[in-house]
């Protein structure tokens, strides 16, 4: 069975976004930037997404500045659904 | 599903024993039997139509004749079909970025934009990457596992081999094919449906 998970990291904020990307690259923590997914907001805002090994890396960093989150989700994506659950961030 | 059943060169009944059991394998599809002789097509022919199925027969040579049975609803199977991953689409790239104004912006809305096609099936069938756009499929590209993704679901991954060239990047190309404008043009020209970013 293909099953799937990983974390998005949704911002209240593009340039808030864009400035987490920055610093997650430059500690060269594997993240990908993508647009927030429909299951979070229908707004068309950024997200920060990544595997489940680098959450403590991501908080990590994120904390050492301010951003404006509005949330950390998990994704368990199978073949045919998608379940999302916000978690404690 | 599709089966083929080679069955050239057995005598009767084996072609027609490989071929019910070929169906017998299969809940819905299409079974090719080849066999070599006439009488062999005509009792595999027998053996679809007793088993409810829809067949149709093809002489290709004296010693080559095809039969094509189709068991279960066709629809089904086109519905089963691979090809339903792919859209008849082609999506040209003429940047890197997607829209006009900030480059910053115009940069994450372009990786964001090729994640979400990653995301929902069914797939355009061609991407064509041109001018800037070949930045997007070649070394320092941050998509090149979202379009390696794509290219794995069978989409058609092109870029422009001058624009390659004119950037010098033509020896760092990480995913797809290279091209040329007659292939872009055709591409353009044939598909049901053609977006430009």
């Amino acid at each position: 069975m293909n099953k799937e998970i990983y974390y998005v990291i949704a911002f209240d904020s593009t340039h808030h976004a864009i400035k987490a990307e920055k610093k997650l690259k430059e500690r060269k923590v594997d993240i990908k930037t993508i647009p927030t997914p429909r299951e979070i907001t229908a707004s068309c805002g950024l997200s920060i997404r990544f595997s489940g090994n680098f959450l403590d890396n991501v908080k990590d960093v994120l904390s050492s500045d301010t951003f404006n989150i509005k949330g950390l989700y998990r994704f368990l994506k199978t073949k045919d659904k998608k379940i999302v659950e916000k978690v404690k961030l | 599903m599709k089966k083929e059943v080679d069955a050239r060169g057995f005598a009767c009944p084996k072609p027609v024993i490989m071929t019910k059991k070929a169906l017998d394998e299969i809940e819905t599809g299409v079974i090719t039997t080849i066999v070599d002789n006439e009488v062999a097509m005509k009792n595999v022919s027998k053996l679809a139509k007793s088993s409810n199925c829809e067949y149709d027969t093809e002489k290709v040579s004296e010693d080559e004749f095809r039969i094509y049975i189709t068991k279960g609803d066709a629809k089904e199977i086109e519905d089963n079909d691979d090809n339903n991953k792919l859209k008849d689409m082609t999506i040209v790239f003429g940047s890197d970025k997607l829209g006009k104004g900030s480059d910053e912006l115009g940069k994450i809305l372009m990786k964001g934009y090729i994640y979400t096609l990653t995301e929902a099936e069914p797939y355009p069938s061609k991407l064509l990457f041109l001018n800037s756009g070949v930045k997007l499929t070649t070394e320092g590209s941050e998509v090149i596992d979202d379009l390696k993704k794509l290219e794995n679901s069978g989409v058609e991954i092109l870029s422009c081999g001058t624009c390659l060239d004119f950037y010098n990047i033509k020896d760092k190309l990480k995913v797809g094919e290279v091209t040329n404008m007659y292939t872009i043009v055709e591409n353009m020209k044939n598909a049901e449906n053609t977006i430009v970013l």
